[in-house]
């Protein structure tokens, strides 16, 4: 049989925290759950431009948990996965994108389930591919940003079956909002193209676990 | 009984019901009291107790290689060496390093882990996993974000991969409690890698995943926690 391809039609954007967890608080009353959100808006307005379909793990102030935001996302078929973050500590407006660390997957067998816990391990090569290009066109935007994506066991991205990055930006200690609300359009724009130049990756690769 | 006694009695049960209509308020506040400052003082005496047996070790003074943030805000950890007086027991030598760590840099600004958090417990399994106690400050005081949380677990990793040997897997507890992240982000359901390299003491896990965090490794590497069977 034939490797199993899909196209690339759907980005799942989830913005973190929302509803009684604000995640990270700035001094200034910043509130990463609501930036994160706005941020949401606009890569949804940029990749939609370019024909992709988008689903959002929130819409709005509530707190989806960990998990219903993977369900959401492993419901889709074609798609990647993208989480969004405005961290507490690095160089004010720069910008990381983060995959899990390497880990070596057992091979799945033909028809054989996922394990939920372990969803991510067999698409780590696709994740670490989509971070890599999210990073390069981030960090032209944003100087001081690794040349390389980080990788950290982020527990999100753990039980996603599909390409995955978490992307955090620094951070709610700058004073005004401003500042955040100012690097949201460039982060939409870099996260866009990365996502087109991905598409050519991940349309001629085999999907794990895909179903004919 | 006369109407006199009747009248007498009567005034006391009322004066009995009144003083204690204000005294079982003061009472129940002051119980409420006493049990929170027990609660605190045991915790004060568990952390004194622990501190103790920890410095009242005759031990040679040695260097200790501890990391905290780099100077750079880059999202790394630097190495500091700093001599110690550290036990030849790996579980006493952990908390020593530990308390050292969480005692923080000269530079407070490198501080990987909050000032309030504390040290509650170490253990050493037999198959090389030091489980490591925490309380419950170091999720709730430090910085939301992956970069900071995963910082916070690297610098733990990578000072016990520096001086106990024996450790090779890490598990942390918050407040003896599996936590699912430590600040919301980062996964503390595994254990992290933290040394691969063969300790007399401990025998290699089956099916232990390649250290990320070995002393070649880049700084600020975590390996991903690795989930029991």
């Amino acid at each position: 049989m034939p490797p199993v391809r899909n196209v690339l039609n759907t980005i799942v954007l989830d913005p973190a925290h929302g509803g009684t967890d604000p995640g990270a608080r700035g001094v200034g009353g910043i509130r990463e759950s609501d930036l994160v959100l706005t941020l949401a808006a606009q890569i949804r307005a940029a990749l939609e431009k370019q024909g992709f379909s988008v689903v959002q793990t929130r819409q709005g102030n509530d707190n989806p948990s960990l998990d219903d935001r993977s369900a959401m996302a492993n419901a889709q078929r074609g798609a990647i996965f993208v989480s969004l973050h405005i961290g507490s500590t690095g160089l004010p407006g720069t910008v990381r994108v983060y995959t899990l660390p390497d880990t070596p997957a057992a091979p799945l067998a033909a028809g054989a389930l996922l394990p939920w816990d372990r969803a991510q391990a067999t698409f780590l090569p696709m994740s670490r591919k989509l971070a890599e290009l999210a990073q390069a066109e981030l960090t032209l935007h944003f100087k001081g940003s690794p040349n390389t994506a980080p990788s950290a066991p982020v527990r999100q991205l753990r039980t996603i079956a599909a390409p995955a990055i978490a992307i955090e930006l620094s951070s709610v200690s700058v004073e005004q909002r401003e500042t955040l609300d100012k690097m949201l359009p460039g982060v939409a724009e870099a996260v866009a193209r990365a996502v087109a130049a991905y598409k050519t990756v991940y349309d001629a690769t085999p999907v794990p676990g895909a179903l004919p | 009984m006369t109407p006199r006694r009747r009248t007498w009695l009567v005034g006391g049960l009322a004066a009995a019901v009144v003083a204690g209509g204000i005294y079982f308020p003061l009472l129940r506040h002051r119980i409420r009291r006493d049990a929170h400052l027990e609660a605190q003082s045991a915790e004060q005496a568990r952390r004194v107790l622990s501190q103790a047996a920890v410095e009242t070790q005759a031990e040679p003074r040695v260097k200790a290689k501890l990391f905290w943030a780099s100077a750079d805000a880059d999202g790394t950890l630097t190495p500091v060496t700093i001599e110690l007086p550290l036990s030849n027991d790996p579980v006493l030598r952990a908390k020593q390093v530990l308390n050292t760590l969480l005692a923080g840099p000269v530079n407070v600004e490198l501080r990987t882990l909050p000032p309030d958090a504390a040290l509650l417990e170490f253990y050493l399994l037999r198959d090389g996993t030091g489980v490591a106690d925490f309380s419950e400050p170091l999720a709730t005081s430090l910085p939301s974000g992956i970069e900071s949380e995963a910082l916070a677990v690297d610098s733990i990793a990578r000072t016990l991969e520096a001086n106990v040997p024996q450790i090779q897997r890490l598990k942390i507890l918050i407040h003896g409690q599996e936590t699912e992240t430590l600040a919301g982000h980062l996964d503390l359901t595994g254990t992290f890698l933290v040394n691969t390299k063969p300790a007399a003491a401990a025998p290699a896990a089956p099916g232990a995943v390649p250290a990320k965090l070995t002393p070649g490794s880049a700084p600020g590497k975590l390996s991903q926690p690795e989930k029991k069977p």
